[in-house]
């Protein structure tokens, strides 16, 4: 597991997760560009599984592989399936569903990290 | 206040729901709880499967009650995306009672559950969201009537 695409990932979700805020408290609806920077982290998350499962495949990894493997389900299936629940919502509660999912993915990301390192 | 006049503002055609005339309960705030029971259930149910299939032998009531209200957390999410009102109750009520019973139990009798639980100390082990959770829902339906 890659340490600074971890951290990029988690800064990059809570921006999202910042902006979706913003968006809700001026009581817009979902912008193209909360879209993209979606679809920017599940592209990043994705990468990162792929690496994950590369080195679970070399031999590497904490003992606590089942609930690796978990988080990383996770963290790939929650930004598309929250595009697509916010998207339906033409309000300002669409980016707030955008802000659950931001606020969910540094959390995932941060225990993965914990696991890996074998503090937790 | 103007959360409210929003909030049904967000019922706008945008979605197929059959009754136009009642407001939507998954429609406006209404997709941010089911957006966070989703990752609850997605959270618990991931973390229950774990311990279940690991080490299921070390306290088997706690990780089939955490099993349990990951699929509860689920009917829920699905009964207020789907507008089913009675069922989105019911398991609002069943989380209810669970995170209280088993919150009281946890802290009176902490060997009754040596392994934590989505409910134990009222959820303490969540931020106590699990507790706040069936609360916002069991609010937002009456609200929304």
């Amino acid at each position: 597991m890659i340490g600074p695409l971890a951290t990029g990932l988690i800064v990059l979700a809570l921006v999202i997760a910042l902006v979706s805020l913003l968006t809700t408290a001026l009581n817009k609806a979902m912008g193209n560009v909360l879209l993209v920077a979606l679809g920017v982290l599940e592209l990043g998350l994705l990468v990162q599984a792929g690496l994950l499962i590369a080195a679970l495949v070399r031999g590497e990894g904490p003992a606590e592989t089942a609930t690796l493997i978990g988080y990383m389900a996770g963290t790939v299936v929650i930004p598309p399936v929250a595009a697509f629940w916010g998207v339906g919502e033409r309000s300002r509660w669409g980016p707030a569903v955008i802000a659950v999912a931001g606020f969910a993915i540094p959390g995932m990301v941060g225990r993965m990290l914990q696991l890996w390192q074998g503090t937790a | 206040m103007n959360e409210h006049v929003n909030g049904s503002g967000g019922a706008v055609p945008a979605s197929g729901a059959p009754s136009a005339g009642a407001a939507a309960v998954g429609a406006g705030p209404g997709r941010v709880l089911v957006a966070v029971y989703g990752i609850f259930a997605l959270a618990a149910g991931a973390r229950a499967a774990v311990q279940i299939a690991r080490q299921f032998d070390e306290a088997p009531l706690a990780y089939l009650l955490s099993a349990f209200a990951a699929l509860v957390y689920l009917v829920l999410a699905v009964a207020l995306a789907r507008e089913n009102r009675v069922l989105a109750t019911v398991a609002c009520g069943i989380e209810l009672a669970g995170v209280l019973i088993v919150g009281t139990f946890s802290l009176v009798d902490p060997e009754a559950f040596p392994k934590a639980t989505v409910w134990s100390g009222f959820g303490s082990g969540y931020v106590y969201i699990p507790l706040v959770l069936p609360l916002l829902g069991l609010f937002w339906l009456s609200r929304r009537r």
